[in-house]
């Protein structure tokens, strides 16, 4: 069944599915109940500190608990998807997960919390400039999530010069 | 949260039927003489005129009931609150994201107000390609100026913002002729947050006007509720299935049981939207004798150019979108390359921060450029040549519509001129760097050196950032039976108590943003559906 829907959903391409097609019946979804799993916070920390390196805090702590607020708002931000796009980014994080997963569809050899920002810059960059579809359709995803979740709240709007909205 | 006089809820309190979501749950079946599915601007137009009629109206809204006191200017609310899925939705192959209300009012309750009758070419198109004879500026002059009316669409007398006056100072530079916007609002602050709801009701959109006239009148809302399905005998509708308790999110639905209401209407007028009108009649196996249905669904393809200047532009504040040029859509024949129309849109922290491409230091570097950024964007002119028919509307195994739409080398060949005009106007406009939202693109500090490397960049999807904020299409009008799914009047081709009322009757694109298209048409269309019902004659203003 896990297999089927792999193979009908639109992120992932049929030769994905061959690579980590073996793994397939036992990798583990990347959300559970409309939440990241620990395997898709772990993907999304690494993520979350390649993409958004220079405007998160430079001191670690605070970097810390900027990528943990970071994380909680990617979950926010997932409640409100309709299902058959928390399906598909289920499935992307469990791929990426998997070791083969990892390497095929974001080139990245060490594993998300090992890997370095530039190690990971240089997977997403891979990843944006692909010519497969499927690669460059889960940066995109990847991109987008990171970037509308984390400024969506008031806290990091002071790095953006914005003001916040009028009191009416 | 706004503390203004919030007209929906004084509506509630005066008595206004509304079911669902936080209200009182539908009865099992309810009977009325016309259901509208939808409330956006073709619904809220219809509901308006049918209950001035004395008709028994139901309208059935997917998303919820949200007014001045829920809009408070947060991104982070606004989307998931009142877009479908999320202002995430996306076509197919995740190459362009399309940006759709989903709660009463529709998309005219988030749209940015920019008000257009439909261009004069468009008709002419119309007329000679799909036998809509009688849908000529003259003939539609008056229906438009009664919703002009009605929605205090007119001049907007304040000077632009500055992210709008760029783009006329930058365009007159080069002798490009740009012109104002009309809007639809009435006492408007100039906050710039239209697209998260306007919070001081200025802004006429359906929440704000026809809809609550219809309740005034007695018609019932239904909200939280989704039309799934028609049922269908001998060529006419024999009832509607909706179902409720539908949130925006799964995680909702498994904590509420969904449950269904049954209507059986005398008519049934379908306004859910391009994508989601087609979806129903999809969903319910509707006659399609000549494979029309869902096909021909436009989206005025959007691509966007970035810039920094010296001064302070805070595109998020002032009124978006006031200031307009139609001259790429001029400079050649309509059924030739594609032409784009340009516009200034507002910016805010989350629509920003999701289109500034890239990731460490040159992202960073344009996010805190924020308050200095000015972005314009271009409205490619689908569905007038041959190698532009749009798009399709398909539905996944739950039932969900999701559109195939190509971007084929015809419109990436537009995309590359429109990048092109954006980037010498922002210059002109006296630009320190220009941005092409491209993934190969760097920013580029001379128009000389821009124009180079935009030459020069594969313009494929998902390379190329693409948007839409305008869906149409996909039941589209024609003369005849075998060009079209709707007919000239506005009813189903096949189906014999079913109007069609909302963008998706468009057989092209509209080459302006489309809300006074669907006001206009959709006026004449529920006047003429008003006279065959009742016998009697009515009018928006």
């Amino acid at each position: 069944m896990q297999r089927r829907t792999l193979i009908k959903l639109g992120v992932v391409s049929a030769a994905l599915v061959a690579v980590v097609g073996g793994t397939a019946a036992f990798i583990k979804p990347g959300l559970e109940r409309g939440s990241l799993t620990p395997a898709g916070r772990e993907i999304f920390r690494a993520i979350g500190s390649a993409i958004l390196n220079k405007s998160l805090p430079d001191q670690p702590a605070a970097r810390q608990a900027a990528v943990t607020e970071l994380i909680s708002r990617i979950d926010t931000l997932i409640s409100a998807l309709p299902e058959h796009a928390r399906a598909e980014l289920s499935q992307l994080l469990s791929i990426l997960a998997t070791g083969a997963g990892r390497r095929a569809l974001a080139g990245l050899s060490a594993t998300w919390p090992d890997a370095s920002v530039p190690e990971l810059q240089a997977a997403l960059q891979g990843m944006r400039l692909s010519s497969f579809a499927v690669r460059q359709q889960a940066y995109a995803a990847l991109h987008e999530i990171t970037a509308s979740a984390y400024f969506s709240e008031p806290g990091t709007w002071g790095l953006l010069g914005y003001p916040g909205p009028l009191v009416i | 949260m706004s503390k203004l006089q919030d007209p929906i809820k004084d509506g509630l309190a005066r008595g206004w039927k509304v079911m669902g979501g936080p209200f009182a749950p539908p009865p099992e079946q309810i009977t009325c003489d016309v259901a509208i599915i939808g409330s956006g601007a073709g619904a809220g137009i219809s509901a308006e005129l049918l209950t001035k009629a004395g008709l028994k109206v139901v309208i059935i809204e997917e998303g919820p009931l949200k007014s001045s006191s829920d809009f408070n200017q947060k991104e982070s609310e606004a989307y998931p609150q009142l877009y479908q899925e999320s202002a995430a939705r996306k076509t197919e192959d995740k190459a362009i994201n399309i940006l759709q209300g989903r709660c009463v009012g529709g998309s005219t309750t988030v749209n940015w107000t920019s008000s257009f009758r439909t261009p004069a070419p468009t008709l002419k198109f119309w007329q000679d390609k799909f036998g809509l004879k009688d849908y000529n500026v003259d003939a539609l002059s008056p229906y438009f100026e009664q919703a002009e009316r009605r929605l205090s669409i007119g001049p907007w007398l304040t000077p632009p913002n500055e992210n709008n006056d760029l783009l006329r100072r930058g365009a007159a530079k080069l002798g490009i002729p740009a012109q104002a916007i009309a809007r639809n609002v009435k006492g408007c602050w100039n906050l710039g947050s239209c697209g998260m709801g306007c919070p001081t009701n200025a802004k006429q959109s359906m929440l704000v006007t026809t809809i609550p006239a219809a309740l005034d009148q007695g018609a019932q809302l239904l909200v939280e509720t989704r039309a799934e399905r028609f049922e269908l005998a001998n060529g006419r509708i024999t009832a509607l299935l909706c179902s409720f308790g539908v949130s925006n999110t799964a995680v909702a639905q498994q904590i509420h049981v969904r449950s269904a209401t049954k209507i059986v209407a005398s008519h049934y007028v379908l306004a859910a939207g391009a994508i989601n009108s087609p979806a129903v009649l999809l969903r319910s196996g509707a006659p399609d004798p000549y494979g029309r249905l869902g096909e021909r669904t436009f989206l005025h393809p959007v691509v966007m150019s970035s810039a920094v200047f010296e001064q302070k532009v805070e595109a998020w504040q002032g009124a978006p979108q006031t200031i307009y040029t139609d001259h790429f859509l001029e400079t050649q024949a309509i059924d030739g390359p594609i032409g784009y129309k340009l516009e200034a849109p507002p910016l805010h922290p989350v629509i920003f921060a999701s289109t500034v491409p890239g990731m460490g230091q040159s992202q960073h570097d344009l996010l805190k450029a924020f308050p200095h950024n000015h972005t314009l964007l271009a409205l490619m002119r689908d569905g007038f040549h041959e190698q532009s028919p749009g798009g399709r509307v398909k539905l996944r195994s739950d039932g969900s519509p999701v559109l195939d739409y190509p971007l084929n080398d015809y419109l990436m060949d537009g995309a590359r001129r429109a990048m092109l005009s954006m980037m010498e106007i922002q210059f002109a406009a006296g630009a320190t760097k220009v941005l092409p939202l491209h993934e190969m693109a760097q920013t580029y500090t001379t128009w000389g050196q821009a124009r180079e490397a935009v030459n020069a960049l594969p313009m494929k999807p998902l390379l190329t950032k693409v948007v839409s904020a305008h869906v149409m299409g996909g039941c589209g009008m024609a003369g005849l039976e075998n060009q079209g799914v709707t007919r000239p009047d506005g009813m189903h081709w096949q189906i014999e108590n079913l109007s069609i009322h909302d963008g998706s009757l468009f057989p092209t694109s509209i080459g302006a943003n489309p809300q006074l298209s669907v006001y206009g048409v959709v006026n004449l269309l529920a006047q003429g559906l008003v006279k065959r019902l009742t016998r009697t004659e009515v009018k928006l203003a």
